[in-house]
């Protein structure tokens, strides 16, 4: 049996990683920040996880070895076959250290894949792989799971991608060349990241608490079809991706986003939105990109002024509020989103304030 | 009104007032003196200060605001506005893009919310008790440091308030200028303030400095996690003696400067 050590025991890590490394082949350690969930998982020693198949729930009970407070699992790092990384990407890069002493491969689940680089530099370790977990994975499950399980957890059915050079660990994983994976990260970056976030702050709009909730009200879901679309029109001019490839995908993204057994909470996708508001990210990069190929990015506007809107007292970046209702729209684009005022977005986006900034807030009261 | 609703009219008011002071910046001025060589004001300090007593007017005409070139105006409440509408009047005169405008909302006689911004450099720092300090969009944490690993700042008074200890604060100046990795006089007490809580210098201190300079980011360093303390030393001129730096940093400073600086 192979050993394996995820660092991370949130949605991918404890929700779909059992999926592709099943617990009769591989045995299961996690290192895990959150106390109260690493106690939990020491006295309980197994969790549930259940993947959606076919409108049903498929059941995997999934026994683990141990789960370390970080920093635990440094004396024992030369004994696994594997590492995954699961821990989101403002935290990755503290691994470096921990990583730099494992010489086994060592796949990344973090959603972006400029890290894989970064961190094989910081840790001097040329064994560390981008992986694409192609999968909605909530980090919580409806009630009548938990009253079950208290750590059971709700995933897809996915699709792993992982770079061919980290083949020797196995698994119910797709190996492939780089090409394929640049491919598949194209799609899951610009199909599904930006249209899953644009779900996710319009559907919080309406109030709402899980994702497939704020897809079931008509405007959330063709503000969200249509910024698909200005995203698959983008990567077939700029990246020449096959049109079939594209609109499968697409289709396969909105049956995802509106799957009502995941139960995917809207906090967790909406969840900072500076992060995504970044200029190489999925709300203002994808808008910049779309604009690059000549596409007016009408709706992933809609999805940016949405994320402005994004006000959770809860969230780290709460203070967007305060900024948002202090700050006349140049100025909030000038020194908050950094656009520069001579670039196109900036003037479109200016335009569209007052007209989108209403049309949401319409959504906001109903 | 409330602290929310405070906190967005001083960010409101602060980066107005900045814009307005940017498009008079390398515009030739004519500055006039006041208390000394070195305290001057120019007709684009009465502008912005204008400009930001006509935000805070009209969104909260409950409060008096305590200015730096008109006095107290409005109402004479306990709780009230503090502006500095330029803080660094010389480095703007002289191009030096270190000035900004500092705005704070005091209560029960402490800073409670503030806003300083930076317009040539887009800093734009603003906090409030309870919620934090920030930084554009960024929440400010600042490390903990010794003096000897510190950049430090000292803020000299307009005029020598106290003559007979004007050559003590030079030859402190020199002697944490060689105990540390230097210390600058940089022309904005506001500044130096906002930057202990950025986490970019060490610490900073000041004698005998206008309150309207240093209530914002007193309140700012404190957020971020420095240590500071301050005295009124004048409460008609409202002068402050004040020390804000990282902890173990401050703890160094507060030796040095024991009998020099006031502050509890």
């Amino acid at each position: 049996m192979k050993k394996l050590l995820i660092y991370g025991a949130g949605a991918i890590g404890r929700g779909y990683v059992p999926w592709v490394f099943p617990p009769d082949q591989y045995e299961l350690t996690y290192v895990e920040s959150n106390p109260t969930l690493r106690d939990q998982l020491n006295t309980q020693k197994y969790f549930t996880t259940y993947c959606t198949k076919n409108d049903q729930y498929h059941t995997l009970k999934v026994p683990i070895a141990k789960c370390f407070s970080p920093g635990e699992e440094l004396p024992s790092l030369s004994t696994y076959d594997g590492i995954i990384t699961a821990v989101g990407p403002r935290h990755v890069q503290a691994l470096a250290p921990n990583l730099a002493k494992a010489t086994c491969p060592i796949v990344l689940f973090e959603n972006d894949e400029t890290l894989t680089e970064i961190l094989q530099k910081l840790s001097k370790n040329p064994h560390i792989y981008f992986g694409i977990p192609d999968v909605i994975t909530s980090n919580t499950a409806p009630q009548k799971l938990l009253d079950k399980d208290p750590l059971s957890i709700v995933t897809e059915n996915g699709t792993c991608f992982i770079d061919d050079r980290a083949k020797s660990l196995g698994g119910n994983n797709h190996y492939v060349d780089k090409k394929e994976l640049t491919k598949q990260w194209l799609a899951k970056l610009y199909i599904h990241n930006t249209p899953h976030c644009i779900a996710a702050y319009c559907g919080s709009l309406c109030h709402k608490t899980y994702l497939h909730e704020g897809m079931q009200i008509p405007q959330v879901y063709d503000i969200v079809k249509k910024a698909m679309l200005e995203m698959s029109q983008m990567l077939k001019i700029r990246y020449h991706i096959d049109t079939d490839f594209i609109d499968w995908y697409s289709e396969k993204e909105l049956s995802r986003f509106a799957n009502v057994l995941l139960y995917d909470p809207i906090s967790r996708v909406a969840r900072e939105p500076f992060r995504k508001l970044e200029p190489d990210n999925r709300l203002i990069g994808a808008a910049q990109l779309a604009l690059a190929s000549g596409v007016i990015p009408h709706n992933i506007m809609k999805g940016i002024f949405a994320a402005f809107l994004y006000n959770k007292t809860n969230d780290p970046d709460f203070n967007i509020t305060y900024l948002v209702n202090a700050l006349t729209p140049e100025n909030f684009l000038k020194l908050i989103i950094k656009l520069n005022p001579h670039e196109a977005l900036f003037k479109l986006l200016v335009e569209a304030w007052g007209p989108d900034m209403t049309e949401l807030k319409r959504m906001q009261i109903k | 009104m409330t602290q929310n609703a405070t906190l967005e009219i001083a960010i409101n008011a602060a980066v107005t007032a900045g814009n307005a002071l940017l498009q008079h910046y390398g515009t030739g001025l004519h500055p006039q003196q006041k208390e000394s060589l070195r305290d001057l004001v120019t007709e684009v300090d009465t502008l912005s200060e204008q400009e930001i007593i006509n935000i805070i007017r009209e969104k909260d005409p409950i409060h008096g605001i305590l200015t730096e070139e008109q006095g107290f105006i409005g109402p004479k409440t306990d709780d009230y506005w503090v502006v500095d509408a330029l803080d660094g009047t010389i480095n703007f005169i002289h191009e030096i893009p270190l000035f900004c405008v500092s705005i704070a909302f005091i209560q029960n006689k402490k800073p409670i919310v503030g806003a300083i911004y930076n317009p040539l450099s887009e800093e734009l720092y603003y906090g409030a008790t309870g919620i934090g300090c920030f930084k554009n969009q960024i929440s400010l944490k600042r490390n903990d440091c010794p003096l000897s690993q510190s950049l430090l700042a000292q803020a000299f008074s307009g005029k020598a308030y106290d003559p007979q200890n004007r050559l003590k604060e030079f030859e402190t100046f020199g002697r944490l200028n060689d105990l540390s990795q230097g210390c600058l006089r940089t022309g904005s007490a506001a500044m130096n303030l906002a930057y202990v809580a950025d986490g970019k210098l060490g610490g900073c201190f000041g004698k005998a400095n206008k309150f309207w300079d240093i209530a914002a980011g007193l309140l700012f360093a404190e957020l971020a996690g420095a240590t500071i303390s301050y005295t009124l030393v004048d409460t008609e001129k409202h002068l402050i003696d004040y020390i804000a730096a990282a902890p173990t940093c401050y703890q160094e400073l507060k030796v040095h400067l024991d009998g020099l600086i006031r502050s509890q």
